[in-house]
């Protein structure tokens, strides 16, 4: 591959349009903030003339702007949302346009014979949207404060000698970490966006690691804490030990078909749907469970995520929980439905049903009991996954089918709409982190005394978690578990109802399972809520101004809402089935 | 003053020029915005919604600053905007609808909200929507058009009321946008295009009636009402949802559209399926409307704000439960169902004869002046429900041109009741504010027997005549027209419904003859205890010294007064004049009876061609209008103070009152059904009792259950999970090498089962 055949056609251009924008804007963030008056002095004797080069010396003022990184990241961020809500919205007007990208860097249709590596369809698009959501909006909340620490703070003084706030504020955030901050984000998005991307597992695994190892970077941020590297590193160990071990699946898988491509003549999935897998493709496959597993925060692969999660700064601990997880399942979804999927059902749907319920049920127990919101947070995400599992495995008990693809669609939905209330919840935590607590249940305490827009916000963010009806938590999880309930109680048969119950597919009680835990899960979402409007504020102090993070919530607040019973509801459901039958094509 | 009276104007001159402006410029070339009448009617219901969270958001936050106490009348300003928006909506809307007829057969759907799947009997899946629409008829409009006039007017007769207590300063702002979702409410559920719309809009209503009675929740018996209000409608509002879920299970859908578009829907509905999904709505209607036996709540939730009351009573939540019954009307009158449905029918005429005859006794005794406008209420709905009932009756025995007349008279009495009692409270506000004024300022200095005095107890008024010229003129002409003086307000309508009762035995319905005799007894009744009501207030001496300093000096009182006085004094006989009761009745020979005129008019009321019916027309007349008026100015008139000098306009009334002799009731009013009265018949203690006996029990034993048993278990579940979570939570070590072990356990976990069953 040249640069020449790089841009041969517009089709590379314009299909890959997020991923150049991201491309790009890694190259500004090189570049752009270290633009200065740096000068070369011609080696003439007898002259000073300076030639300028500008990379270097004193920074202009437009570059040494502490908030150009973030600037451009944002920019970059967003212009590569739109561009993928854009061509989705362009092109689902008839059927699908999609598109494959060959080894060669040719622009194909993907039903044509070839190698295809990367393959744009409604389902990429959807997840480029979701980690670029999600990345923009921790990025915006990020803007004004850098460091988010837990236990470190910027002092703020009275509003009267605001300039001289500001000036002392811009001494403290460091031009460079924010440059190292913004690009290990637009890192973690081009990573994440190859990995929604591919279709073929090198180059999933390619992005899977770009994104986790910026992401490791990420979490051990704060260094100036305790908690923040040590966190990084129990997350980079047991990460990396994941990814070695999925890696070596991977690379039996290629000794057992000879090419990594999941679909096409010579894919992975026409040989395993030819020939059925043998030993080696068996444990290749669950290897690879392995590090998608740890990817989703599974049990019992889960462990270093509540300690990272409650090392990380809010934001990131978000990211952790949503676009993360959600790159996870892709590369879950895609290895299990997009491999293994015979015609009726897979056998490995007992174990991911096994896993599912272990881990909802361990996330939703475990949270129970956590006095740090964030831990909680993070249980609580360990249950989501748990939920999603449930899901993958009643598709995988299913078989391709409608049932199947309700079931995806609710799980595509689901992710999307957990960027607004997990992230939203995180981006509250860090709100609380900018006066150094939050770690506390206590610190909670009268918080709607405090601010009670910032409360409301909470509340709908966790009454949208635990899957409260008018929210948009609670209309993921009632696709999902409608799609599970009516697609099993189809084939039910039998006189009297124990013979009925005894026919019905053991997905069924998947779905009691999911009613079970969110029941429980209740407990502790409200107790959240509970103490913020019931009990006394500790301190009457307000909460500091950070107005983008605000934003960033108050935006997360708008989007549970509008996702669950507004108009646009229906138009992200649409998106996700669009994206589930691409899936399943 | 004067300043106050300009400020008055110098804000809500530019909003009225505003509103006039888009009404222009809408009105010129509607094309070019896209939308016309039709389509921009949910404006109506938009415009309101959205508005009521800016007013308590911005009141919240700038609450106390100067621009928006006083500029902005905490929200007030803001509020009436919305209300002239959709006033001038409304208007445009009704001018469209008699310009283009036939272009408002087919409502489109707004949006859809949601979509599932049924399984019917024949156990195919069939997908079942439930979307929101606009539903235009010449009802609907007609409602659409008092809620929205009456709520513009009270809403500026609040910014009078509310801002110059100053019990109120600094909380109005919620009073304004509790009052805006309230009309929202009524406006919603006047253009639903299906009763689920309709049922929810109702809802809104009911939550925000218990918000406003409750408005001065500091004090226990504005809360107590609150509640009361909020139980008792209730009551009536579950069974509305069984007659409502009794309706869905008929028809598969809750659309007007689908409902009344084929009511057998292809033979499949028969009439007496309809019997109980009718009667249980109904009994929601007569929660709503405050008809006995569900009436208990009205004449409490009086506690709330003047405003309020008007507001609750004459534009809005009262009328709903008639609004619905109209609604139902379609139903009565398919002749699949003739003879099926007559007996609800006359179930309906029969609750509305006891509740208006009640409720007149009730109001002879009363004192608190809105208590008697509360009963009056009643007494003047009940008489709607009678001709509604009426109207149902006809249509289901087969005489369509006398329901439609019945059916217009109804809706006629609906509008013309509305007009007269929305400005009777405002009047009541005004004299109670203005009491209440004269009251502190009379005791300004002393601080005794400042507690005992009630500014609405009429017995502590008397003579006002000459210190409120408007408020005395306004309620005089709104007492007429409740009382049904020839050719003012509501004697058009009266007679009508009244006439079309009897008709209705002469037609064959025997059975109306007991609540027809109420009706027209209560004719006579309305007569005694409305002027009762006025001479107490208005003639005689001053009976307290607060009622001799009263003055007539609030601002944005005097302006909404004026302008129901003249709806009330002419709007009557000109809506008479142009057949507005048979456009009501979407009679097809609307276009010849306005042509008729004012004689013919005038001849139908006075003159019907039936015999009885002109007895019976004449008897009423002879009541109304001589005999109770003339019984209550023996009891209660009276000539004025020396030296005060009533305005000409009610001047007549006061010398008339003073001149026809005096008569002592002293003993009457002591014995033992006068105290019945008093206590309100004992219905409201015969509710407390069989509350107190049945459901307080059951409460107990439920909670003990509650207590002992499910929190038991709950708690045991409770300790053992968490219990459990610490057990689990040890497992996270934070070390990194435990969490390795773990993730290698797995993964052997995950190959070994692989392994055994692929």
């Amino acid at each position: 591959m040249n640069l020449g055949t790089l841009f041969s056609g517009p089709d590379m251009a314009t299909i890959l349009m997020p991923e150049w924008i991201l491309l790009l804007g890694i190259v500004a963030m090189i570049l752009v903030p270290n633009l200065g008056n740096a000068t070369f002095r011609l080696p003439i004797p007898g002259t000073s003339i300076r030639i300028p080069y500008l990379i270097g010396g004193k920074r202009f003022s437009v570059t040494g702007d502490p908030r150009v990184p973030a600037a451009i990241a944002a920019f970059t961020l967003f212009a590569s949302f739109i561009t993928a809500l854009l061509s989705q919205i362009l092109d689902s007007g008839v059927g699908m346009a999609e598109a494959c990208v060959t080894m060669n860097g040719l622009v194909q249709d993907c039903t044509s014979d070839g190698t295809h590596i990367l393959r744009v369809d409604a389902f990429s698009r959807l997840m480029e949207m979701i980690f670029t959501g999600a990345l923009l909006l921790a990025l915006i909340a990020n803007w004004d404060r850098l460091p988010a620490t837990p236990h470190h703070r910027i002092p703020l003084k009275p509003e009267e000698d605001e300039i001289k706030e500001t000036r002392r504020l811009f001494r403290l955030l460091n031009n460079r970490r924010q440059v190292d901050f913004a690009l290990l984000v637009l890192m973690v998005a081009l990573g994440m966006c190859t990995v929604a991307l591919s279709t073929n597992l090198f180059i999933l695994f390619v992005g899977l690691e770009l994104a986790s190892m910026a992401s490791y970077v990420l979490i051990a941020f704060n260094k100036e804490t305790q908690a923040g590297p040590e966190a990084g590193v129990k997350y980079f160990i047991v990460g990396s030990v994941a990814s070695a071990i999925g890696l070596y699946g991977i690379s039996m898988l290629y000794i057992w078909n000879g090419d990594l491509a999941i679909y096409g003549s010579g894919g992975l999935a026409a040989k395993w749907a030819a020939e059925g897998p043998n030993g080696l493709a068996t444990i290749g496959l669950g290897m690879m469970l392995v590090a998608f597993g740890f990817k989703v925060s599974a049990v019992p692969f889960h462990f270093a995520a509540p300690d990272a999660y409650s090392g990380a700064s809010g934001p990131v601990a978000g990211v952790l929980a949503t676009a993360s997880k959600a790159m996870g399942f892709v590369a879950l979804m895609r290895v299990l439905i997009g491999i293994t999927l015979a015609d009726d059902g897979s056998d490995w749907t007992i174990l991911i049903g096994a896993i599912a319920a272990i881990t909802m049920t361990w996330g939703n127990i475990a949270a129970l009991g956590s006095r740090n919101p964030k831990r909680m947070l993070a249980y609580s995400s360990v249950a989501h996954a748990g939920y999603i599992l449930a899901g993958i495995a009643a598709i995988g008990a299913l078989g391709p089918g409608d049932g199947s693809q309700l079931i995806a669609t609710a799980i595509m939905f689901h992710l999307a709409v957990l960027v607004t209330f997990k992230l939203g919840a995180f981006l509250v935590i860090a709100l609380l982190e900018c006066e150094g607590r939050g770690y506390e249940l206590e610190h909670y305490h009268g918080l709607a005394r405090r601010d009670p827009l910032i409360a409301i916000s909470m509340l709908i963010f966790m009454l949208a978690l635990a899957g409260v009806p008018p929210l948009a938590g609670f209309l993921s999880k009632l696709m999902m578990v409608s799609g599970i309930i009516s697609s099993t109680v189809g084939d039910v048969s039998g006189s009297s109802l124990s013979e009925a119950m005894g026919s019905l597919s053991w997905v069924f009680w998947l779905a009691i399972l999911i009613f079970i835990n969110s029941a429980i899960s209740l407990f502790y979402y409200l107790r959240i809520c509970v103490v913020m409007f019931y009990d006394e504020p500790d301190r009457n102090l307000r909460l500091s101004r950070a107005p983008m993070l605000r934003i960033a919530i108050m935006l997360c607040t708008m989007g549970a809402v509008v996702f669950g019973f507004g108009v646009l509801a229906d138009v992200l459901a649409s998106a996700a089935a669009d994206a589930a039958t691409a899936l399943f094509s | 003053m004067e300043e106050q009276n300009k400020s008055e104007w110098n804000l809500v001159l530019p909003i009225l020029a505003l509103v006039s402006f888009l009404f222009v410029v809408l009105r010129m070339n509607p094309d070019s915005f896209g939308f016309d009448a039709s389509t921009s009617s949910f404006l109506i219901v938009a415009v309101p919604l959205v508005v009521f969270p800016a007013i308590l958001i911005i009141g919240q936050v700038y609450k106390g600053k100067d621009l928006w106490k006083h500029q902005l009348k905490e929200g007030g300003i803001i509020a009436l905007a919305a209300l002239a928006i959709t006033l001038a909506l409304t208007i445009w809307l009704i001018v469209e609808f008699f310009a283009h007829h036939a272009h408002f057969d087919e409502q489109g759907t707004i949006f859809d909200w949601i979509t599932f799947d049924i399984l019917l009997e024949d156990k195919a899946l069939t997908e079942s929507v439930f979307s929101f629409g606009i539903w235009i008829d010449s009802v609907s409009l007609t409602v659409l058009f008092v809620a929205a006039f009456l709520c513009f007017l009270i809403c500026w007769f609040a910014i009078g009321y509310m801002n110059t207590d100053p019990i109120n300063e600094d909380r109005n702002h919620r009073f304004f946008a509790e009052f805006l979702l309230f009309s929202m409410g009524m406006f919603g559920m006047v253009l639903a295009d299906s009763f689920l719309w309709l049922f929810i809009f109702w809802e809104i209503m009911g939550l925000c009636s218990y918000l406003l009675i409750g408005f001065y929740w500091e004090k226990p018996s504005a809360a107590a009402a609150a509640k009361k209000a909020f139980l008792t409608t209730r009551v009536g509002d579950v069974f509305l949802m069984i007659g409502l879920f009794m309706l869905y299970d008929l028809y598969h859908s809750l659309e007007f559209a689908v409902i009344f578009g084929d009511p057998t829907l292809g033979g499949a509905v028969h009439g007496v399926d309809l019997q109980w999904p009718l009667f249980f709505m109904f009994i929601g209607c007569v929660g709503k409307s405050a008809q006995f036996p569900l009436h208990v709540w009205l004449p409490d939730a009086m506690e709330g704000p003047t405003p309020v009351s008007a507001l609750i009573h004459a534009a809005t939540m009262v009328n709903a439960g008639l609004y619905l019954v109209a609604r139902m009307f379609p139903l009565f009158s398919e002749h699949h169902f003739e003879g099926d449905l007559s007996d609800l029918a006359m179930l309906i005429v029969w609750i509305g004869g006891i509740t208006a005859c009640m409720a007149a006794f009730i109001a002879f005794v009363a004192n608190d002046i809105k208590r008697v406008l509360a009963y009056s209420t009643m007494s003047q709905l009940a008489y709607i429900f009678t001709g509604l009932g009426a109207a149902c009756w006809f249509a289901n025995e087969g005489y369509h041109h006398l329901a439609t007349v019945a059916f217009g008279a109804a809706l006629f009495h609906l509008f013309n009741h509305a007009m007269a009692k929305g400005m009777l409270f405002m009047a009541s506000g005004s004299v109670i504010h203005e009491m209440h004024h004269a009251h502190d300022h009379v005791h300004l200095y002393d601080d005794d027997d400042d507690h005992d005095f009630d500014p609405q107890d009429m017995r502590n008024m008397g003579g006002l005549a000459s210190k409120l010229p408007v408020t005395s003129t306004a309620m005089m002409l709104g007492s007429m027209s409740i009382i049904g003086i020839p050719l003012i307000g509501g004697f058009w309508s009266k007679e009508g419904i009244i006439g079309q009762a009897w008709n209705v035995y002469l037609h064959g319905g025997e059975m109306i003859l007991f609540p027809a005799l109420l009706v027209l007894a209560t004719a006579g009744m309305t007569g005694f205890y409305m002027s009762r009501m006025w001479f107490m207030t208005f003639a005689g001496k001053p009976k307290t010294e607060a009622a001799k300093h009263v003055h007539e000096d609030t601002p944005w009182i005097k302006t909404p007064l004026v302008t129901l006085s003249l709806v009330t004094a002419f709007g009557g006989i000109l809506l008479a004049m142009y057949g507005f009761q048979h456009f009501l009745g979407e009679d097809p020979d609307t276009a010849h009876l306005s042509s008729h005129g004012l004689l013919y008019t005038l001849r139908h009321a006075f003159l019907p061609e039936e015999m009885t019916l002109k007895l019976v027309g004449w008897t009423a007349i002879l009541l109304s209008a001589g005999l109770g008026p003339f019984i209550a100015a023996r009891m209660h008139g009276g000539r004025l103070d020396d030296g005060e000098n009533a305005t000409p306009m009610v001047a007549w009334l006061v010398d008339l009152s003073g001149s026809v002799g005096r008569t002592d009731v002293g003993e009457l009013a002591e014995g033992g059904f006068a105290q019945a009265l008093h206590n309100r018949l004992y219905i409201d203690d015969f509710y407390e009792y069989l509350i107190a006996k049945t459901i307080l029990p059951l409460a107990k034993i439920s909670a003990w259950i509650d207590k002992n048993w499910v929190d038991g278990v709950i708690k045991g579940i409770e300790s053992g999970s968490q219990s459990t979570s610490t057990w689990l939570r040890q497992f996270t070590t934070g070390r990194a090498s435990d969490y390795l072990l773990m993730a290698a356990v797995g993964m052997l976990a995950i190959v070994g089962i692989l392994w055994g069953v692929v």
